[in-house]
């Protein structure tokens, strides 16, 4: 709950970018593998404590601790160790008391030896500085799984005679607190957006001694301490919550709104049926149901819909022909037409790669750069590239090149060789699905003259079977940004055990994105994942349809709150402005418009960073 | 009597208890669970939150500690709402739905039973065709199409009443009339019906032929055996309604516990699911038990052995 929590950094209102919470500034080292987090004085608890160094690094390494079991600690896994933890791992240390580290892999290890004998070539010296530091060495705690693991990489047993195994700790995590006001935290690897990451409700501060005094019952409303800007008041699971202002709040002046009334419903239409009779302001989070848009459109200044960092897309299951050929879904690919789609969807956008479209404006730039020169060296080009948004034509002729003729019948097609019955289109049950669904059916209909049938299946068993590749064919999917860089898209295809739920691995892939871990640069860095992005949208193991949009309504009065790309809304920001000049005019230009006592708070937060950044 | 009694509340507990088990059943027959969502979880998280819930020991264990646990009445947590236990949230809810509940069976017992007896009385007059007509289609209109359209016509138009949540009385108003109207209905055509057969009965005869005034025929002799349908009817429907109308609850965003049902279904909060069901089931078979016993009272044809 942001309304509640503090952390080091906050969401921008806008833009979701950081800016200063309790930390008042930060230093970030030449690799990009430490920062440095300098905090204010003044911030404190609910309760009146003080808000110390020493209180993150207790939230932080506590998110991480196997029987807290938080689904969120994989984000922050680019912290040093914190993985090896919260798995249960352990270290191997020498009789010397020194501890056994992570071997090279042979690529490595070629640079190494090459280092010795030349030690003065520009390259090398390159490819040398993006060696990653070597690691200590984790295993597994159980035993069993430990030997099983020895055996599959055997080089490790040499290394492993005589060796201690000592348990990861909560002390071994890239986190510490060098005093009351430092936090350092380290990285196993560079990590250029781990700054966007810290705003994320993981690593908010919470109060050690509360906690630990109520174990479970320590979020009831009578025992719950707080770091925020609100107080929680009431919390009626189901019903409503009520947070008020918090006096001893380190911010206290900024903050305008004395309350706020949240009310978690489930009707989109309940929701929007208690917004026309005024009893709530504001109602977020997708919510006008689709059939009201149109209507909701004529309100221009109340209705929101804006790109979000959220996108819609199709998995395919590569592993099952006839989807295995390259072909075959580059085919159902195209035979979409996507700008059609957006306007039967109403508030969405085509799209045709993978990360959401008008969000990342200068990785689209660099993206766009990258794209031209690869396809042109591929004999191919840029505009051939964005014609994928709807190319019928060469669909029909992909399908044919892959053995499944498309044949005229009629004012239509057909392509009787298809099998029909190896290919589904599943999504999850709900009319929005349903009708996208549908939609799809019928272009693939008309264009291939294939029809797919279609299932539905409940929200988390079609999850589940769709993680195990339990599908033929197609599957909805939709993915949310956790943090604003276009790697949160890109990191579900990472690894041979990734979450794209498709089967589809490219080990060229993970070098790519590696690299641009590794890059400091920025725009190098989104051209190294702009190459990554390429190389997986050539392979289609997803059939991208559109860049979602924020859908939902506020009284022009309400003030402060932006369709921001996530729809994290930083509530210190938040006012009701009762000068009716003031209030938001045409809610499409809200994002240009500039509310000055928003961005007077901003600059005077920011202010605290620039004063030491030379 | 007493003894069929006891013998009924003893039923009771096996009965629970295999519905309890077969909700545990199909809850884990259903693939995905209640920390699955699209963010696929590394092996060493899922690892962790199987051990915090006791979902690595082998299925028959599972079993046993649930239903150990559901013996001693003791659901435990909540797996979405963390720190607040089963037995907590049900009673927490329950007052919501018990309250437009009893206040829907109240009103459609009134409005049921004056336009039955009128109509029953009144036989193929205005009355009668009218109200029918409207009982009529009080049944054919589903709740879910009723309750939307008064939102419109009183909050939305009118602005006379709030369109939903929990509040003061008049946010009762419009959930309790759209409850009410389907069992209102029902009831209506039950009394009438009821209420025309015994009228024509012998023992109805019998009692004006003492010279009994019509209105102690009626209300003494009359009605006792005209409701006996309706009391049939009204029994379980009287706990339907205490446990909360899934419809209802949700077109007024009311936090009741029909509300709360479907929730933990969607989220796979198991001990809720199955504490609300246990709860529900064990609060259908005391209602029923209590029809049958009021048969006794009612008809005296009735014994029990």
């Amino acid at each position: 709950m942001i309304a509640l929590y503090d952390g080091l950094v906050e969401y921008h209102p806008k833009t979701m970018e950081p800016i200063p919470a309790i930390a008042e500034r930060w230093q970030v080292s030449e690799d990009g593998t430490e920062y440095t987090f300098f905090l204010r004085e003044g911030a404190r608890f609910s309760n009146g404590r003080m808000i110390t160094a020493k209180d993150f690094e207790y939230s932080i390494r506590r998110g991480f601790s196997p029987e807290l079991a938080s689904k969120n600690a994989k984000l922050a896994y680019y912290i040093k160790n914190s993985e090896a933890y919260n798995s249960g791992k352990v270290f191997a240390q020498r009789l010397d008391g020194s501890f056994i580290l992570e071997p090279r892999t042979s690529e490595e290890r070629s640079v190494e030896r090459a280092k010795t004998s030349f030690s003065d070539n520009a390259l090398l010296t390159e490819r040398l500085a993006e060696l990653r530091k070597p690691q200590r060495l984790t295993l597994p705690s159980n035993e069993n799984k430990r030997a099983e693991f020895i055996e599959k990489n055997p080089e490790l047993q040499p290394l492993l005679i005589g060796a201690k195994f000592i348990p990861v700790a909560a002390e071994d995590i890239g986190v510490e607190a060098v005093d009351d006001r430092i936090l350092r935290f380290k990285l196993n690897q560079p990590a250029p957006f781990f700054l966007g990451l810290l705003a994320h409700q993981f690593f908010r501060v919470v109060d050690k001694e509360t906690v630990e005094k109520f174990g479970k019952d320590w979020t009831r409303v009578e025992n719950i301490v707080t770091s925020g800007a609100f107080l929680l008041k009431e919390h009626h699971p189901y019903d409503r919550i009520i947070v008020e202002k918090n006096p001893g709040y380190w911010d206290e002046e900024m903050v305008r709104l004395k309350r706020i009334e949240f009310y978690p419903l489930e009707e989109a239409t309940t929701m929007m049926n208690l917004y026309k009779s005024g009893s709530v302001d504001a109602v977020y989070n997708h919510v006008p149901p689709a059939a009201w848009v149109a209507n909701l459109r004529k309100f221009e200044d109340e209705y929101l819909d804006f790109p979000e960092v959220a996108i819609e897309y199709y998995t395919i299951n590569v592993t099952k022909p006839p989807m295995d050929k390259l072909k075959v879904r580059q085919a159902f690919a195209l035979a979409i037409d996507r700008e059609t789609l957006s306007k039967f969807r109403q508030t969405t956008q085509p799209l045709i790669d993978f990360t959401p479209e008008g969000i990342f404006p200068e990785y689209e730039k660099a993206r766009q750069r990258v794209y031209r020169e690869k396809l042109a060296a591929a004999g191919s080009s840029l505009e051939e590239w964005k014609s994928r948004v709807f190319d019928p034509e060469k669909a029909r002729r992909l399908l044919e090149e892959s053995g499944f003729p498309v044949l005229r019948s009629g004012n239509g097609f057909s392509c009787p060789t298809f099998p029909v019955d190896q290919v589904d289109l599943t999504y999850n049950t709900s009319e929005s699905n349903k009708a996208t669904a549908e939609f799809i059916q019928a272009q693939w209909k008309q264009n291939l003259g294939i029809t797919i049938p279609l299932k539905n299946m409940e929200f988390r068993t079609w999850l589940s079977e769709r993680s195990k590749l339990n599908y033929n064919g197609f599957g909805r999917a939709g993915w949310v940004g956790d943090y604003m860089d276009p790697n949160t898209f890109l990191n579900l295809f990472y690894t041979s055990r990734n979450d794209s739920s498709t089967g589809w691995y490219d080990a060229r892939f993970d070098q790519l994105i590696d690299a641009s871990n590794r890059e400091l640069n920025e725009s190098k860095r989104f051209e190294l994942m702009a190459e990554a992005e390429l190389l997986m949208m050539q392979g289609q193991p997803v059939i991208p349809l559109q860049t979602q949009a924020t859908n939902w309504v506020k009284k022009p009065y309400v003030k402060g709150l932006y369709p921001n790309p996530g729809t994290l809304h930083s509530w210190k920001f938040v006012y009701i402005e009762t000068d009716p000049t003031k209030w938001d005019r045409e809610v499409r230009n809200i994002m240009n418009s500039q509310d000055e006592w928003v961005y007077r708070n901003i600059d005077r937060l920011n202010a605290t960073t620039k004063s030491t950044s030379d | 009597m007493i003894g069929f009694i006891l013998r009924r509340l003893l039923i009771i507990i096996p009965m629970a208890l295999l519905v309890v088990s077969v909700t545990w059943g199909l809850i884990r027959l259903a693939p995905g669970n209640f920390y699955s969502d699209e963010r696929a979880l590394p092996p060493a998280i899922e690892e962790n939150i199987k051990r915090k819930y006791g979902l690595d020991k082998p299925i028959y264990q599972q079993y046993l500690i649930m239903m150990g646990n559901v013996v001693r009445g003791d659901f435990g947590d909540s797996l979405k709402y963390q720190g607040q236990s089963v037995n907590e949230i049900i009673f927490r809810h329950l007052p919501y739905s018990a309250t437009i509940g009893v206040l829907a069976y109240l009103l459609a017992l009134f409005i049921g039973l004056a336009a039955g007896i009128i109509a029953a009385l009144r036989q193929n007059s205005a009355f009668d065709y009218g109200s029918m007509a409207t009982a009529m289609l009080g049944l054919s209109v589903p709740n879910f199409v009723l309750g939307p359209i008064l939102v419109i016509v009183f909050a939305l138009w009118l602005y006379w009443l709030p369109p939903a949540r929990w509040g003061g009385i008049s946010h009762l108003i419009l959930p309790v009339i759209t409850l009410a109207a389907i069992y209102a209905a029902y009831i209506a055509r039950l009394t009438r019906a009821g209420m025309l057969e015994v009228m024509r009965s012998d023992y109805i005869r019998t009692a004006r032929a003492k010279g009994l005034d019509e209105k102690t025929v009626l209300l003494k002799h009359g009605l006792r055996g005209g409701i006996i349908p309706v009391v049939s009817f009204t029994g379980p429907a009287l706990a339907h309604l205490l446990a909360g109308t899934v419809v209802v609850e949700r077109v007024f965003a009311i936090p009741g516990l029909g509300n709360i049902f479907i929730q933990s279904v969607l989220n796979r909060d198991e001990p809720l699911t199955l504490g609300i069901v246990a709860f529900l089931s064990i609060l259908i078979m005391i209602f029923n038990l209590a029809v049958d016993i009021s048969y006794g009272f009612l008809d005296p044809r009735i014994r029990y052995e």
